[in-house]
């Protein structure tokens, strides 16, 4: 394998060997703790315009399957590994990361300690990264010349609106960068979808009838959406049972008066106890976390907080106080990690049921 | 032959639900007293009020009450029991969530009302079941459903909660 760089903007570089797509590419570089479901994560939208680091040591040993697509189009700009695996043993695997990776046009690199490159990046600020060919000054100049776009969900949301029809409950589900994972647990439970771009207005949602309004999950900021999304979760929950999850969380948190910041160093994994405050009962989650909801901002006569991480002390879940309102930071739909959350989509549903009484 | 209808994950989030419902149709827990009706509403009062606490970190009263000399289709004893299992609270002006396990033909509630009525006048009277089966026999509906279960008369609801009978769980039995 050709020798190739990884560098970051704080000027360190690593020397790994290259697999997958030979491009040059540069992204926000993060750490994703996992350990399993690599696939899961290199194809979840959320990761437009990041590089991965995986702490798992051997990525690449379960191949691709047709089962484990977070979404058609991955978005994941490199995929940063200690060891490249290339011995498939999944029953379904029919084609190896490695080709799946040039398929998609992203760059790996292997061979990187990768327990040493977490330390690096862990409690600070995000930072730029780029895998090249050379390491030289150029290289370097080029990585903080780079502008990254912010109009991450305008270029992963759907542009039309699509069905995932059941027999069930009608639900319209916004799309700022769906998980395939949400369309799975709502179709385990027969519910008739209408996936919708991440603009619509909420005349449009009305003008679909629909039992329940979900907000999916997506990349990037949410302060980089337009005013407009939060007009319409706010006209939106006052007649329609809503459940939002990651970015859809954060939107919901602004539109009632919350604050959100970006974390030092984010959070992806499966590995922190999350506490439901209502029941004190302890759950792990799927989390890849790039902001969280100031606590300090929520106004208690709108939000209830009902989620909280034991470990870096965030919030994980609001509730509206005066609707049938709620949403979570994580990904209760897995995909990959822990089940322990998915009743929540249970929960969704009940709280349609019992409005439609 | 016995069929669970409600596991132990569905009744939390049940309880879960009605709590939430409970905070947004009384804007808080202000001025409120959880009633429970015989056994197992009372359990599910106290359930529901330590829901409320680790929300709002307010204490929630719940008082137990015997509706059983209040019921107009059982004969009378002489030696009945206190109607409040704590007489020092006081119901006037509050606003009561009354929290049954059943709701059936609505006799049971019916006589809670009239019980509630002769202690004192209360600000308003929400209603609050685990399982509302059907087959009113009165014009009563609940507030707050943790599940409706469509039920025939040959059936038998059976609820379980874990203080009294070591598990949560709601059956369906043939009479």
């Amino acid at each position: 394998m050709t020798t190739r760089y990884l560098i970051l903007e704080d000027g360190t570089s690593y020397k790994g060997k290259a697999f997958g797509a030979e491009a040059t590419t540069t992204g926000e570089i993060i750490v994703n703790s996992n350990m399993l479901g690599y696939q899961e994560v290199i194809t979840n939208q959320i990761y437009h315009n990041q590089i991965i680091v995986f702490t798992q040591p051997s990525i690449g040993n379960t191949g691709i399957n047709h089962k484990s697509f977070e979404a058609i189009v991955t978005n994941s700009k490199g995929v940063v590994v200690k060891e490249y695996s290339n011995i498939s043993t999944n029953r379904l695997g029919n084609l190896n990361l490695d080709l799946f990776l040039k398929q998609h046009n992203i760059p790996g690199i292997a061979g990187i300690d990768t327990r040493e490159l977490t330390r690096r990046l862990n409690r600070k600020q995000t930072m730029k990264a780029s895998i090249v060919d050379i390491d030289d000054e150029h290289a370097f100049d080029q990585l903080h010349a780079t502008v990254l776009t912010n109009q991450q969900v305008n270029q992963v949301s759907t542009k039309a609106p699509f069905p995932n029809t059941g027999d069930g409950y009608n639900i319209v589900l916004i799309d700022f960068g769906l998980k395939y994972g949400i369309l799975r647990k709502l179709a385990d439970l027969d519910c008739n979808v209408i996936v919708m771009p991440f603009d619509t207005s909420s005349q449009e949602i009305f003008d679909l009838d629909p039992d329940g309004v979900v907000l999916s999950t997506g990349p990037g900021s949410p302060r980089d959406l337009p005013d407009s999304v939060l007009q319409m979760i706010r006209d939106v929950q006052k007649e329609i049972p809503m459940f939002a999850m990651g970015l859809g969380h954060e939107l919901f948190a602004l539109a009632n008066d919350a604050n959100v910041y970006k974390l030092d160093g984010e959070h992806h994994g499966s590995n922190h106890p999350i506490r439901q405050i209502i029941t004190n009962q302890i759950i792990y989650a799927s989390q890849s976390e790039g902001y969280a909801v100031d606590p300090k901002s929520i106004i208690h006569d709108q939000l209830l907080i009902t989620y909280v991480d034991l470990v870096n002390g965030t919030v994980q879940g609001i509730r509206h106080r005066d609707y049938p309102a709620f949403s979570v930071q994580f990904s209760p739909d897995g995909g990959p990690g822990p089940q322990d959350s998915a009743d929540l989509f249970e929960e969704f549903l009940e709280n349609v049921s019992s409005q439609r009484r | 032959m016995s069929k669970v209808v409600v596991d132990k994950m569905a009744m939390q989030r049940a309880l879960t639900r009605i709590t939430y419902e409970i905070i947004e149709k009384n804007k808080g827990v202000n001025n409120l007293v959880l009633v429970g009706i015989k056994t197992r509403g009372i359990y599910l009062a106290k359930r529901i009020a330590n829901r409320l606490q680790k929300l709002e970190n307010k204490e929630v009263p719940v008082v137990g009450i015997d509706v059983t000399k209040y019921r107009d289709d059982i004969q009378h004893t002489d030696n009945e029991p206190a109607v409040l299992s704590d007489e020092a609270i006081s119901l006037k002006d509050k606003n009561i969530i009354l929290v049954d396990d059943v709701l059936f033909t609505g006799r049971t509630i019916n006589a809670a009302l009239s019980a509630i009525a002769e202690l004192g006048r209360p600000n308003n009277i929400r209603l609050a079941v685990l399982v509302d089966r059907g087959h009113r026999e009165l014009p009563i509906r609940a507030d707050f459903v943790g599940k409706n279960i469509p039920t025939s008369k040959q059936e038998i609801i059976n609820v379980q909660v874990d203080e009294i009978d070591d598990q949560d769980s709601v059956e369906i039995d043939e009479k």
